[in-house]
Formats: structure tokens, sequence, C-alpha cells
């Protein structure tokens, strides 16, 4: 069940966006638009979340693990 | 409203940079760095202590670690770049052991006694090509600790569409890990072992209008060989594994208070019964010119495994008491400050981690071993302009 209405959300959303010209896109380059703001940051944090939670992952693929309790 | 025709030299600079601005954008830009960024971060990572009425024998201290982190990225050629991470983390303190029925019935932590120490050191590097639309890399991580050793390769790359709204990504990547667990207080269950990680994710990012953006990413992992913990007592889990994540992220810009509110959800699902959500929110406040202020707040929640109980019974043919297994909801609160001094950056972090079962939207039975954490982070980056 959540599966389509999952991908119905995701064409819903691609479809109902306004075209933007590259000379529009100034706001979108700035550094809190960013998807990852602080890479070692963001990487530590998944690490310890993966260390103390049973998911994981989900921001790109999934790499090596570790031995952290 | 501006339009090609009268562009003046300075939006033309300004349209030149923002062509080669991504819908998508990874830990960097589809455009290959120009100059040489440091960085490194000092971590200082506390968990509350165990409460002496949860467990047998009192109140019990739990992991404290330390963190080191560094960071190179270096222009290597007009459209090549090399990035080279290295972490180290020290730990001491004590984990739990199993969980055991107190005289009142209800369930007690039994934690693993002398205190564990460990090291662990992980290598991270990553080459990375830039195209005309879009960027292509190869990353190799080894990890290494006294009883865990790691080898991870990854490949991912993105491609922006004609008009630049849509980036499409992809990343694939495969890892061995061996385990030889310490042989130390407790007794372990096993001796040597290893497991085998695969996974692959698709994403795809859109820009929305002229400040908002919005992205979807789907990702599958298939884990295969020891995926039991060596030193707990009672589990033992299923030789296979297999995850669905789908994710979806927000970035708003707001001219007014001239801050981004930054939005992010996961859905987590498995063949072991486990579904969560996690849901990250933060707002990105820009002061003055240099200085950024950043509070965020992440709220998660899990449904237990299929074979997880807090007496484990172990008669069965799978079995665990491990809490990251239970079901529980946590929250986290936190605050980020980030300061630029010239070609320097200084960056300060602090977050609290709270759990409880309660707060979780599955149901199931608390576990006495869920953990509370303090986290502090301290950073500089320096930038060779």
């Amino acid at each position: 069940m959540l599966k389509p209405l999952a991908c119905l959300f995701v064409a819903l959303c691609l479809s109902g966006c306004e075209t933007v010209q590259p000379w529009e896109r100034g706001t979108l380059a700035k550094p809190g638009m960013q998807w990852q703001t602080d890479p070692m940051e963001i990487s530590l944090q998944a690490q310890i979340n993966a260390s103390k939670e049973a998911s994981s992952g989900g921001q790109g693929a999934a790499g090596g693990g570790c031995g952290c309790n | 409203m501006s339009g090609p025709a009268d562009k003046r030299p300075t939006l033309l600079a300004l349209t030149s940079s923002a062509l080669l601005l991504p819908a998508y954008q990874g830990v960097r830009a589809d455009a290959a760095p120009e100059f040489i960024e440091l960085g490194m971060r000092y971590s200082k990572y506390e968990e509350d202590n165990t409460q002496g009425s949860k467990t047998f024998g009192g109140s019990s201290q739990r992991y404290d670690i330390d963190a080191a982190q560094f960071h190179l990225l270096a222009p290597v050629a007009d459209n090549w770049a090399v990035a080279v991470d290295v972490q180290w983390e020290d730990m001491s303190g004590a984990s739990p052991w199993f969980v055991g029925q107190s005289l009142d019935g209800g369930p007690k932590v039994i934690m693993s006694g002398a205190s564990i120490e460990d090291t662990r050191t992980e290598v991270s590097v990553t080459t990375r090509y830039y195209y005309d639309r879009g960027n292509a890399g190869l990353n190799y991580v080894r990890s290494k600790e006294d009883d865990y050793d790691s080898n991870a390769i990854a490949l991912d790359g993105s491609f922006n569409s004609a008009d630049g709204m849509t980036t499409y990504s992809g990343a694939i990547s495969t890892s061995r890990d061996d385990i030889e667990p310490t042989q130390g207080s407790v007794p372990t269950n096993t001796l040597k072992n290893d497991k085998d990680i695969s996974s692959a994710w698709i994403g795809v990012s859109r820009i929305v209008s002229k400040n908002a953006i919005v992205r979807f990413g789907l990702a599958y992992t298939y884990r295969e060989g020891f995926l039991t913990d060596p030193y707990k007592k009672n589990d033992k889990r299923p030789g296979e594994r297999n995850e669905w994540a789908f994710s979806t992220g927000y970035r708003h810009y707001f001219f007014w208070p001239d801050g981004a509110l930054q939005a992010d959800y996961r859905y987590f699902d498995d063949d072991w019964g486990v579904a969560s959500h996690t849901l990250n929110l933060a707002w990105h406040q820009n002061l003055w010119r240099d200085t950024q202020l950043i509070p965020f707040a992440r709220y998660y929640s899990q449904g237990e495994a299929d074979f997880f109980a807090n007496i484990a019974d172990t008669d069965k043919r799978y079995y665990a008491d491990d809490y990251r297994l239970s079901s529980f909801g946590a929250v986290t609160v936190g605050l980020r400050v980030r300061q630029q001094i010239g070609n320097w950056a200084i960056t300060a972090v602090g977050e609290r981690y709270e759990t409880d079962e309660s707060w979780g939207v599955y149901s199931g039975d608390e576990s006495p071993a869920l953990v509370n954490y303090w986290r502090y982070s301290f950073g500089l980056d320096y930038v060779f302009r």
C-alpha cells in the first residue's frame, strides 16, 4: 500500500515544478540549500545512529560495516 | 523579469556558475574543486549510565568514545579530484551482555562487566571525475578494529537533464567484513566469521522553484553471513537480510529571515520484521555574512524484529534480546554553529539523543538496555585559496 502511494507522491512532486532558468538559480547555491552541508558531520551522525538502531542507509549505497556497539 | 537578452556582465558570471549547479548534489557540486580543502573534527560521545533499577548489579557505565576525523579534498586536474578521509576512534566502557528476569518478573540487563577497550581506524579514498552534465566517483574504504576488519568499494554517478532541472543519480557498493571477537571478560558466540554486504541506490532530484528543491531515493541492501552480535549471550540471527529504504528530502530558502528549511524523511523496511520512520528537520540561519546557526531535530521510531524478545527463547531457531532490535522511539535535538574567518571555518556541534519505548509508533516490550547519549564536536576547515 505504501509503495504505490510513494510513487504517486513522487510523480506529483516532479510534475508540479516550475521551470527555473539557470540565471535564476543563485539562491539554490546557498550553503543551507545543499543536501549535505557538512560531510564529516553527516558521516559521524550516520555511523552513530546505525550502531544504536536497527535501520540504516537510504542516502546512497551502504558501504562496509564496523563492529560498533 | 530577467532573460538572456538583458544579461549584464555580473549576471553572466552568475549564469555561468549557475549552469554548473546540479539539482542533485552529493558531497560536492558538479564542478571540480578549484582549491585544496582541509578539515578536521574532534568528537566526544558519552552514553548515560544504565539505570540501577534496570540492571543486575546496580548502575553501570556504558560507552565513551573519542573520535577524530580528517578530510582532504584536492583537485588533481581540471575535471578530476581526489578526497582522502581518515577517522580514528578510541572507545571504552561496557555494553549489554544479555537480559534476564528479575524476582519481580521484569527484565533486567546484565552488562559485559569489565570495561571493553578498542580502537577503530577508517581510511576512505575517493576519486571523482566531473563531466559536462554530472560526475562519477570511485570509493574504497578500509575499517580496522581489534576484532573487525572491513573492506568496501563503491561506485556512484549523477547525470543532469539537458535543462539542469532534474538530476538522476545511482550508486552501488560491495564489502567484505571479517569478524574475530576479542576473547576477554565474556564468552563470545563465535571465534571467527565473516559477512558480505551488497547495496544499490537510485535517486532523482528536481528544482521545484527559484528557492526550493526536492529529492527522492530508493536503496536496497543485501547482507549475508554472520549477522549475529558476537558479544551477546542470547543472540542468533538469520544469515541473510534484505533491506529497503525510501527517502525524500526538501530544501526551501526564505529571503526573510535569510534562512533555509532542511527536511529529510526515510522509511525503512526489511525481512527481519523491522520497519522504521526517520524524520530530520534543521533550520539553517545565516547571521551577518560569515556566521551560520543551525538548530536541528530528529525523530526516529522502529518496530521490533520478529525474533526479538526481552527474555530470549533460546529454543527457537533465531532469537535476540538486543535492545537495538526492540521497538522504541528516539528524539535527537542539537545545535550546530559555523563561523567563517577568512580561509578558516570553525564548527561546533552539541546534540542529545534520548530513547523511550512509548515514543515510538510501533508497539512492543520496552528493553531495559535502551541508550541515551550526549555528543559534542569541534572542527576546523581551511581552504588554500
